[in-house]
This record gives structure tokens, C-alpha cells and sequence, in this order.
């Protein structure tokens, strides 16, 4: 994972003034887990929970998310067959569908627009990662932010969307009005490193590398 | 007492005071410092949490990895730093904690404070609109008493208890925005000119200016009932209305269940001395909490889980301030955090339906006069009319494929498509796997959404576009009426002429008695819905009175149709290729020769009155002053209303259209900037 920019890191933390937090998650595959401070294994999501350290894994396969559970892993109430039963279990994650890691954490997943495959996990449980996050945002090529219902990041008070992109393996963003990105007046569109600073017309929010 | 004073009741989008160090440029929700800051030693700021009247609330970690919230009080600065010393030390369960003040290098107060991402007791209230179950209220207001019980035992009075301050920290009911709590001290226990708490909660005395312990057992009555009921005893249009049934009206406690209904009944006592005389007396007389509840305050298990409801679209409430919140407005939504219950909408419809949105918002904000707006209308309707026979059937088709395609799709897709698959030998392609368990839909229909919608629409209508605006003495009343209806027969004369040119289009030369009877009748009209519209004007009311009270007035707006046509001798032509929807349908007393008879003017008119809420084209605080869509319906309603009742076609439409615009145009309307000026 780089933060300067050049590479799209695998993970970024997107803080949004009057928004939330979001814990965003851009590769194809991420594990989900107890976290395990300063170890190069801890997980893409560490959740503070009663789960292992790789608990399950989904991985986004086209326009497809699949869940593979390393351990206890249940979809809708149904149970996952685990990865050490030899078999290749998969379960396919539709909008809405619930996600019970463990005894006690509950996720719940989204997949708010149609025409893009980034995907939202909720926490339907008390649980939380660490630092607290409203949400994990499992982006693919764009992570929508705006009012509209079903914006990725749902911006109740923003007058505009704002797009987060991939392209060429970097981070860019765009919106219609003007903003500034680190300071500097851009219009349409510009590349965001991985502790920019952006703020608009009625917004505002800051990347944090992972 | 003016509600305003009170810092609590500022908007959210009042900027900070300008002496602090140097803000951003002014923007809505822009905050002072951006995420990654440290202006206070310690704590690196993550975001922005919300804007209060005293300042901003952040969402900020320590350098040993403690999260907390970082108030930055900015405004009354002493008055709220004396309440926030004051409960410095104090620790309770069910209170949020406060944890220090401190002072960045500029000079800056801070407070440092608990961090709850929880629900607040306003979301819980809402999501259960017929109230909540009494295990899960006994919870809350056990909680609830706890905390206030413990304020009063150490001197401090709330003054703002309402559920938007209260939260669910993981089933611990926490109380918070006690910041601005006061001593009790005879000295203060009057004569203080702010006001303050909000006025939903707020005890009749608070308006002479005592505030002791006893407006926090009111507010704990309100809020006992408001769980039970699910909403608030005394509710108005207006702060003035609501302040004066907290001073005298009697609550109707009837619908609460025994021992609660004596309960919130003595704590919502007018005389503050007939009150329980403390939260502990209050929390006494309620019945104790299940023994299956562990610990105090600790909510059932059903409702601890604070996200279960953010995912299903509910907002979390801000527990260090109230945010937005208007005179009119009760509900503090602070963070907007991802919401949205995901909708599968059916593409094709959604297409439509932004587009249609997006049209209307285009025309809603082009910079054009309303003379123009009606010129283009006028024009758009003459080339639709022209062009009928030419988009008519090609509609028709569309939506025969549309019908069939939404058939077809219903039958394939899963209302739902939630699958898992379970283990298989090969490893399954994504599709297959989704085809493999469909659960059943749980969305509601579409249309019962729509609805809903709809009636949400209103509701924040009415609650938050301060209907205070348009209250008016009957006097200015009775003048703004007079000049509505006098701007309405002009515009009626112009739509009239607009109408002709219409009808001319489509081949049918009208006589001048016939316009002459279109313009009379228009005239009518219009004074006809501006006349109850304006008595109306600025309450809610039911929608099913008021359109059987229009339908009557359409009845006699019928007979005098009726009348002007045997006055103008006038015969109404056909549009043949207009003609009505069914045939037989009507009975032979309401036409002789194809001719109209009363009957029939009557019957048209009335339920061309009855189907239409004529009165909200008149509503000051309609959306925009001309609305398209409004117009639209109008018309097309008016078309079926003549095709069914076999009315000579298109009259009835251009008629209705008339009345329409002349209705919209010659009412008063508030700019949304006046009504933002106020809400702020």
C-alpha cells in the first residue's frame, strides 16, 4: 500500500464533516476479522468483536460479491460452510442481505446503486472498527457521495455529488461545482493523494491512509 | 418569551462567531478546523460532527488512541462554560460523560467529552410512530430519571431534557446536553429573561421565568407520553400555539394505559407545586424495571442495537447538541449518517422519474418571470394539443410494452434477491448462486412508499416551513384575498385568450359567448378555491373534509355553470377525438341532444372539486409559485373527470387549467428564502 498517491492504497479512511466516518476498502478481496495491532495480518476490516484475526472474506467477483467464511460466517441466517471443509463455499451477498460473524456481529450488506459495484457493509451490531466508522465501503471503480438515496456515502445536506474514482491506478475526484483540494482550486476533476484535505461549495472531508 | 433566545434552538447552519481564529469562507456546514488537525495538544480531529448555536462538535481521537468529542465553544461563552464546570465532576451511568475543558495556543475553549455513536431516543420515538412498548419506555424513562434524578441531587437543573439529547449508548440510556444546565439557587430561580429548552417539553412556569427541578419532571411527563403515544400531548402550527396549550390545555392522557396514565398526568401538572416534587418521587411511582433488564437504565435487548436501525434508514441524533432544530421543529438530526433503505426500484421507472425530477427542478429554478413561465406553459400546451393524435397512441403502445416488460420482469426476478449458496463441488458461477435461495420481498409496494413519501413531504411541510410565516391578522387576510382574486380574473382573462388560441388549433373557432363562458367560469373558480384556500391558509386540517366541503362548493359551482350557459345561450362542441371514456355509463338525464343538462353540470363539477386538493395550489408555502406538475394533474384529471361523465371534451380540461394557473399565480407565496431567513 502506498499513501502518496501514485497506487491506489488497498485501504483509506474518508472522514466527512457532518457526515461520518467510512473505512474505505478498494481491492478485490478483504478479509474481515479481529484486528491485531502493529502485525502485517491484520485484517482489510479489523472489527472489534469476538471473531478471529481472518475471520471471512468477501471478495467481489464482475458484478458479483461473494463470502467465503474462514470461520462461523452466516448469510440470512444460513450457515457458510467454512474453508476447511474442503469444499469451496461461497455464499453471493444481495442488497440488504445480513452478515453474522461469530457469536455476536452483525453486518448487514448494501449495494445502494445498480450501475456501479461498490458495495456498503453497515454495522447491524454494537460492534465497531477501530478508529469507530459509520460504515466500510467496498469500492470498486467509484464511491458516490451525495444526497441522493442511493449515493454510497448518503450526504442528507450536500447540494451536489461528489465521485471518487479510480483511474490509471490513482485516486481522483470530481464534482460539478468547484473545490479545493489540498488547497488548490479545482475545477471538474482532481487527484487525490492519500491525506487529502477537499472541500467544497457544502462539503468537506479528508482521507486518512491506512 | 421568545424561544429564539435560547442557544439551543440556533440553527445549524449559524456560522460560528467571527472573533476566533480566522474561518473558512462561509459555506454551509464548513467547520472551522479540517480532519488531521490538532489545534488542541492531544487530539488529532478526524471530522466534523455538527454546528450548534455555541459552536462545533468534533469527532477527534487521542494520541494514545481514545476517542472522544471536542466541543469548541464559541458563542455565550460563559454561560456555558459555568454549566459545563459545574457537572465537570459528575458521574453517572446515565449521563454523558463530560471529561475536561481545556484551552488551545489561540485562546480557544474546548471541552472534552464521551464519544456516543448511539441512537437517540428521537429515532426510537420515531421509528414507532404508534408508540413504543412499555417494557422498552419503562427502560428509557427509568434511565432517563436516573440521570435527572442524580442532576437534581447535585443542584442542577436539565432544562432541556427532550429525546433528541437522549441516547442509547449500547443500551445504556445516556442523558446529555447538559451543558447548559443551571444551579438552583433562589436567586435565579427567577427572573431570568432567557428562555429556554424546547417548547415541546417545556413547563407552563418557564414562561414566568422559574425554572426549578419541576420543568424537568414536566419534561420527563412529555416524554413518558410522547414513548407511549408516540407523539407529543400538545403540538400546534406554530410556537405561539403550542406554548399556549402547555399553559391551558389539559393533556388527553386517556389513551395511556394504568399506572402511567396518573403518572404522566401528575408530572404534566400545570402547577408546578401539584407535580411530583423530584425526578426520585417521579421514578418511585413508576413501576419498577423487569429484573431481566441488568442494570439501570439498560434498554430491552430488541432495542439496544442502535445500528440495526441506522441501517434501515434512520438517521443518529447528535448527543452533544441539537442541531436544525426551528421553533417548529422537534427532532435534532445531526449526523447524517449512510441512510437510505435500499429501494429495487425498476429501472426503467427510476429513469423516468429523475428525469422528470431533474425537469422539474430546471423549471423551478430558471431565472424567468411568471408572465414567461406562462407564456412557455401556454405554448407547450397548444403544441401537445396539436400534436395529440400523434403522441397519444404511441403513449398508449408504451405502455402496453411497459405493462408486459414489468410482467414479465416481476415473474423472473426475485422481489428479493437475497441468496447464499451452500457448499457444492464445483465451484458455482455468480449467477448461479444467485438464483440459488431467494427470500421473500419485505419491502412495502411501491405505491404505499410513494405515499409515504408524500405524506412525509407534508408533514416537514407544515413542521418545518414555519407556518408562522403565513399566519396573518384576519384584517391582512381579508386584504390578500381581495387582491388574489381581483390578479386571478386578470390572469384568468389572459387564460382565457390562451385557451382560445388553444381550442383554435384544434379546429373548434369558439364564439365569444362560449369564451365568454370559459372566462366567467374561470373566475368562478378561482375565487372558489381562493376563498376556503385562504381561510385554511397556514393549518394543516384533513384532507377528507376539506374535499367534501370543495365538492360541495363544486355542486354549486355546477349550477352556476349551468346557468351561465342558458344565460350565454351557448352549446359546448365536441372534440370528437376527445370523446369519453365509456359509453352507457351515464344516465340519460344528463344530456338532451349531446346538449349537457344540470345534472350533469353538477355532477362534473363536483367531482372535478372532490378529486382535486384545490387548496394546496393556493398554500403560500407550496414548493414553487407556478408548479408544473400541479397544472399537469390538474388536467389530466379534468380530461377523465369530462371522459367518464360524457362532458364535451376539452372543455372541462381547459377550464380546470384556467382555474389552475390563475389559483397559483395570483396567491401569495413565500420565497424559499424567507422561509430559510426564518428557520435560521
Amino acid at each position: 500500500m502506498e499513501c502518496e498517491g501514485k497506487t491506489v492504497a488497498k485501504n483509506f479512511l474518508l472522514w466527512i464533516d457532518a457526515v461520518g466516518g467510512f473505512w474505505v476498502c478498494t481491492g478485490e478481496t478483504v478479509t474481515i476479522g479481529q484486528p491485531d495491532e502493529g502485525c502485517e495480518s491484520s485484517p482489510d476490516v479489523p472489527i472489534l468483536g469476538d471473531l478471529l484475526h481472518r475471520h471471512a472474506r468477501i471478495r467481489r467477483d464482475g458484478e458479483c460479491y461473494l463470502i467465503e467464511a474462514i470461520r462461523d460466517v452466516r448469510v440470512d441466517g444460513r450457515s457458510i460452510p467454512r474453508v476447511d471443509a474442503g469444499a469451496k463455499p461461497l455464499a453471493a451477498l444481495a442488497d440488504g442481505c445480513r452478515i453474522e460473524l461469530g457469536p455476536s456481529v452483525r453486518l448487514r450488506f448494501r449495494r445502494p446503486h445498480a450501475l456501479t459495484g461498490t458495495a456498503r457493509l453497515e454495522f447491524a451490531s454494537h460492534h465497531h472498527t477501530q478508529p469507530t466508522v459509520s460504515a466500510v465501503i467496498l469500492m470498486a471503480d467509484t464511491c458516490i457521495l451525495g444526497p441522493r438515496p442511493h449515493s454510497h456515502i448518503v450526504c442528507r445536506h450536500w447540494t451536489e455529488e461528489v465521485i471518487l474514482f479510480k483511474h490509471d491506478n490513482e485516486l481522483f475526484c470530481r464534482t460539478k461545482g468547484p473545490m479545493q483540494i489540498d488547497g488548490v482550486k479545482i475545477r471538474d476533476r482532481g487527484r487525490l493523494q492519500y491525506d487529502s484535505q477537499v472541500t467544497g461549495e457544502c462539503f468537506s472531508f479528508n482521507l486518512e491512509p491506512l | 418569551m421568545n424561544p429564539n433566545a435560547s442557544p439551543l434552538l440556533k440553527s445549524a447552519a449559524d456560522s460560528p462567531d467571527a472573533g476566533a481564529a480566522s474561518p473558512p469562507a462561509a459555506a454551509n456546514r464548513r467547520f472551522l478546523y479540517a480532519g488531521g488537525t490538532r489545534p488542541l495538544e492531544g487530539y488529532t480531529l478526524k471530522r466534523g460532527v455538527g454546528q450548534g448555536g455555541f459552536g462545533e462538535i468534533y469527532y477527534a481521537v487521542s494520541d494514545s488512541g481514545k476517542e472522544v468529542a471536542l466541543k469548541l465553544i464559541r458563542r455565550n461563552l460563559e454561560v456555558e462554560l459555568r454549566g459545563i464546570r459545574q457537572c465537570l465532576n459528575l458521574k453517572h451511568p446515565n449521563l454523558l460523560n463530560l471529561f475536561d475543558i481545556r484551552q488551545d495556543d489561540n485562546g480557544d475553549t474546548w471541552v472534552v467529552m464521551e464519544y456516543v455513536g448511539g441512537l437517540s431516543l428521537q429515532d426510537a420515538i420515531d421509528a414507532q410512530p404508534g408508540g413504543m412498548p412499555i417494557d422498552e419506555a419503562l427502560a428509557w424513562i427509568h434511565g432517563i430519571g436516573a440521570a435527572v434524578a442524580y442532576l437534581h441531587d447535585h443542584g442542577i437543573v436539565h432544562r432541556d431534557l427532550k429525546p433528541a439529547n437522549i441516547f442509547s449508548d449500547d443500551g445504556i440510556v445516556k442523558v446529555g446536553d447538559y451543558g447548559l444546565s443551571k444551579f438552583i439557587s433562589c436567586s435565579r430561580r427567577s427572573g431570568h429573561t432567557e428562555s429556554i429548552g424546547t417548547v415541546h417539553y417545556m413547563a407552563p412556569e418557564v414562561a414566568n421565568g422559574r425554572y426549578g427541578k419541576e420543568i424537568d419532571v414536566y419534561a420527563l411527563g412529555i416524554i413518558l407520553y410522547e414513548m407511549l403515544t408516540g407523539r407529543v400531548p400538545f403540538d400546534g402550527e406554530s410556537v405561539g400555539e403550542v406554548l399556549m396549550k402547555h399553559l391551558t390545555a389539559q393533556p388527553d392522557v386517556s389513551m395511556l394505559p394504568e399506572p402511567y396514565r396518573g403518572i404522566a398526568a401528575k408530572a404534566m401538572e400545570k402547577d408546578p407545586e401539584r407535580r411530583y416534587r423530584s425526578a426520585n418521587e417521579f421514578l418511585a411511582a413508576l413501576p419498577p424495571l423487569p429484573a431481566a433488564l441488568p442494570g439501570t437504565g439498560r434498554l430491552p435487548s430488541g432495542s439496544r442495537g442502535p445500528k440495526d436501525q441506522t441501517a434501515n434508514g434512520q438517521e443518529k441524533g447528535n448527543p452533544y447538541f441539537s442541531m436544525g432544530e426551528g421553533p417548529g421543529a422537534r427532532a435534532a438530526s445531526s449526523e447524517t449518517v449512510i441512510a437510505a433503505t435500499a429501494i429495487e426500484e425498476e429501472p426503467i421507472l427510476r429513469a423516468v422519474r429523475e428525469a422528470w425530477t431533474k425537469l422539474v427542478e430546471q423549471w423551478n429554478n430558471a431565472k424567468l418571470n411568471p408572465t414567461a413561465k406562462v407564456l412557455i406553459l401556454s405554448g407547450a400546451i397548444v403544441v401537445l394539443l396539436l400534436s395529440m393524435q400523434m403522441w397519444v397512441p404511441l403513449c398508449i403502445v408504451s405502455l402496453i410494452f411497459y405493462g408486459i416488460y414489468r410482467c414479465v420482469r416481476w415473474m423472473v426476478l426475485p422481489a428479493n434477491k437475497t441468496a447464499t449458496a451452500s457448499s457444492v463441488e464445483r465451484a458455482p458461477s455468480p449467477p448461479e448462486l444467485a438464483k440459488t435461495v431467494a427470500a421473500p420481498a419485505q419491502a412495502p409496494p411501491m405505491a404505499a412508499q410513494a405515499a409515504k413519501r408524500e405524506r412525509e413531504h407534508w408533514r416537514r411541510h407544515y413542521e418545518k416551513s414555519l407556518p408562522a410565516l403565513v399566519l396573518r391578522a384576519p384584517r391582512e387576510r381579508v386584504a390578500d384575498l381581495l387582491g388574489s382574486m381581483l390578479l386571478s380574473t386578470l390572469v384568468a382573462a389572459a387564460m382565457t385568450a390562451v385557451m382560445a388560441m388553444a381550442l383554435a388549433f384544434r379546429d373548434i373557432e369558439p364564439a365569444a359567448e362560449q369564451l365568454a363562458w370559459l372566462f366567467a367560469m374561470s373566475v368562478a373558480g378561482s375565487w372558489t378555491v381562493l376563498v376556503p384556500s385562504k381561510w385554511w391558509e397556514g393549518t394543516k386540517g384533513e384532507s377528507m373534509p376539506r374535499r367534501f366541503f370543495m365538492m360541495v362548493l363544486g355542486l354549486g359551482l355546477g349550477v352556476l355553470a349551468w346557468l351561465a350557459a342558458g344565460y350565454f345561450q351557448i352549446e359546448l362542441p365536441y372534440d370528437h377525438d376527445l370523446g369519453p371514456i365509456f359509453n352507457g355509463f351515464v344516465p340519460k338525464s344528463f344530456y338532451a341532444n349531446a346538449s349537457p343538462l344540470l345534472p350533469a353540470y353538477v355532477t362534473v363539477f363536483g367531482t372535478l372539486f372532490l378529486l382535486i386538493r384545490w387548496w394546496r395550489q393556493a398554500d403560500p408555502l407550496r414548493s414553487t409559485r407556478l408548479s408544473i406538475l400541479s397544472l399537469v394533474v390538474t388536467v389530466l384529471i379534468a380530461g377523465v373527470i369530462a371522459g367518464l361523465w360524457h362532458f364535451p371534451q376539452p372543455w372541462l380540461p381547459l377550464l380546470a387549467a384556467t382555474i389552475s394557473v390563475s389559483v397559483q399565480l395570483s396567491s401569495p407565496w413565500v420565497h424559499p428564502r424567507e422561509r430559510a431567513a426564518a428557520r435560521s
